[in-house]
């Protein structure tokens, strides 16, 4: 047990922001806390690294108590994400995630060494070490957001609402990107939300809170599937059995059949062949690193006739994609086969709409067999 | 013309003095001034301390508007006459918008910043120091730009109350009624105005964060 909440409570003058909360946190799983606005996430969260001290009870990390630690060194082995303007203005990208190496007085080169490795975790280019955070959109700074926060390699990551203010495509994104790097790091994290989704597709565990009391705190499937109470189920909204799909990624759905593929100066002749062969509408156009570039499409005429068409910009989904996303990127481009890509558009396979279609019918007979 | 000339060569070394008096003066008000009120915009701005800061902002911004003569008369008052009285009423003046403006840059940084900045385990120092006043540069030198153009001003005044300095040369061109005086102490007045401030807009420049200057 890497972090554990004993009866923790907090009071601020008379009011009760959080209520005897116990609460045991593994290592290496993202736990997610939602719950309504003032119900004492933001407070939880800022007791672990003692931005707030709680009223009575005990934080421990590694079995001991936070209070016995200097506050400071505390929060420098811890990484801390806020909404928004958390970067440093007057700081460059680079400065932004040095801040904690500096304070613990790193020499320079490893610095540079690290903040180059991290821009690239974060899928940011090396040249944008010189940028200023004014100069970056919302999402790039959250990104360089999180760089700084695993700048020193704290074992635990705090998040408070990290994409609260990203537009949903950008979030979207953010999302895939941020599973793709905790599949590297594996950090014990802990992240406050305010959309459900967000909790049911990032989380590994999902704490529930409501005015100040942990409702109900387990592994995400066992929420959707189980919730506790009205309350619980009135958060998770009437959709469930869609929602149920949410947790699954489009990475365990990936098939390597019903396309070929092809390098971008092969011959039309004998991939026209090869396609008729595998029966095969899809082409797909890989660079020597095996990332996507384009694919192509075989269509028949009116006249019968089949023509190639090329397509260098298709429709993708990522590996991180639940299948929510994947379906509905499907319903958009009207394609019933998708090429599934990395984080780093490092072509993965397909994913075929009968397959989903399969999951939502089990997911289906799932809930109805527990009756809800 | 010719008379200006005249005046100037036969007493160079009395406008030598008067400037170097004038400036002397100028230098160690605003120097004070600007030790004094940064130090305090800190201080009640310092964590806890807010509503004292806010309540400072208030009473400074009010404060504009009192004119340096009334300033120079109490101290005369309460103090009275030599170059010490001077320095005390140039002090008090322009401290009013060196306060305001350190007290209002440092206000104005959003208290998430500050929280990012604490979160990330800087202590209250560093925060200070690393964060809080690179951040309120501009503003803070905006101040100080205000405050060493009303010290140049007022340097004039306060010869009344016996600063020396080009006062002391304009009031003699007035009691002996010879314009040539008046304009030569007037001219050297406003040229020292122009030069300090110059060097002042050059200082802000070099010292606010390259990260500030960027605007969308
Ligand atoms: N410094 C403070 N002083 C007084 N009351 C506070 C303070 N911080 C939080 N509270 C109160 O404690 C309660 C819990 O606040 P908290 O910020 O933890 O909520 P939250 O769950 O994070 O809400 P949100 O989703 O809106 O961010 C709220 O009622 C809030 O008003
Ligand atoms: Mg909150």
């Amino acid at each position: 047990m890497l972090i554990e909440l004993k009866n923790i409570t907090k009071k601020f003058d008379k009011q009760t922001a959080v209520k005897d909360l116990n609460m045991k946190i593994e290592k290496g799983s993202i736990t997610m806390f939602i719950g309504p606005s003032g119900c004492g996430k933001t407070t939880t969260l800022k007791m672990i690294n003692r931005l707030i001290e709680p009223t009575s009870g005990d934080i421990l990390i590694h079995g001991k108590s936070v209070v016995d630690m200097e506050a400071v060194k505390l929060r420098r082995s811890i990484g801390y994400v806020i909404q928004e303007i958390g970067l440093f203005p007057h700081f460059s990208v680079y400065e932004n995630i040095a801040v904690v190496p500096r304070l613990l007085n790193w020499e320079e080169k490893r610095i540079k060494e690290r903040v180059d490795e991290l821009l690239h975790l974060v899928t940011l280019d090396p040249s944008y070490a010189q940028k200023y955070p004014m100069q970056l959109s919302g999402g790039e700074q959250q990104r360089v957001g999180l760089a700084r926060a695993l700048a020193a390699d704290p074992e635990i990551l705090l998040m408070d609402e990290p994409f609260g203010a990203i537009d949903p495509i950008n979030r979207l994104k953010l999302h895939d990107s941020f599973l793709e790097i905790q599949e590297e790091i594996k950090k014990t994290i802990i992240f406050v939300t305010h959309d459900i989704n967000e909790a049911i597709k990032l989380g590994d565990k999902i704490a529930i809170m409501n005015k100040g009391t942990l409702v109900q705190y387990d592994e995400t499937d066992e929420i959707l599937h189980n919730p506790k109470n009205e309350f619980v189920e009135n958060l998770l909204g009437r959709d469930r059995s869609l929602k149920a799909l949410s947790l699954e990624k489009t990475k365990g759905f990936v098939t390597h059949e019903g396309y070929v593929i092809t390098g971008p100066n092969d011959d039309q002749g004998s991939l026209r062949e090869k396609m008729k062969k595998t029966r095969s509408e899809q082409a797909f156009i890989l660079d020597e690193n095996g990332r996507l570039l384009g694919r192509k499409i075989l269509v028949t005429k009116k006249t019968g006739k089949q023509e190639m068409i090329q397509d260098s910009n298709p429709v993708v989904v990522d590996r991180n994609n639940n299948l929510v996303e994947a379906l509905s990127k499907m319903l958009e481009s009207g394609e019933h086969q998708l090429p599934v890509v990395s984080g780093r558009g490092k072509f993965m396979g397909v994913i075929n709409l009968s397959h989903i279609f399969a999951e939502v019918t089990a997911a289906e007979a799932k809930n109805t067999i527990k009756g809800a | 013309m010719a008379k200006i000339l005249t005046y100037f060569l036969q007493n160079q070394a009395r406008i030598l003095t008067s400037t170097w008096e004038h400036f002397y003066l100028f230098a160690v008000s605003t120097f004070l001034s600007v030790v004094i009120g940064i130090f305090t915009g800190i201080f009640v701005t310092g964590e806890g301390r807010e509503r004292i800061g806010r309540i400072l902002l208030t009473i400074t911004g009010a404060a504009q508007a009192v004119p340096s003569m009334a300033v120079v008369a109490l101290v005369f008052i309460f103090v009275g006459i030599g170059f010490a009285p001077a320095v005390i009423a140039l002090v008090i003046y322009s401290l009013v918008p060196i306060i305001f403006n350190t007290t209002s840059g440092l206000l104005s940084i959003s208290p998430k910043l500050i929280e990012a900045a604490k979160g990330t385990g800087l202590t209250n120092l560093q925060i200070l120091w690393r964060i809080k006043l690179p951040i309120a540069v501009p503003v803070i030198m905006a101040g100080i730009r205000s405050a060493a153009t009303i010290n140049i001003g007022t340097a004039t005044v306060a010869a009344v109350i016996g600063g020396g300095g080009l006062g002391d040369l304009i009031y003699t061109g007035l009691k002996l009624q010879r314009t040539e005086i008046i304009i030569i102490g007037t001219f050297l007045a406003a040229f020292i105005a122009i030069l300090v401030d110059i060097l002042i807009a050059q200082a802000e420049k070099v010292i606010t964060p390259k990260g500030l200057k960027i605007s969308r």
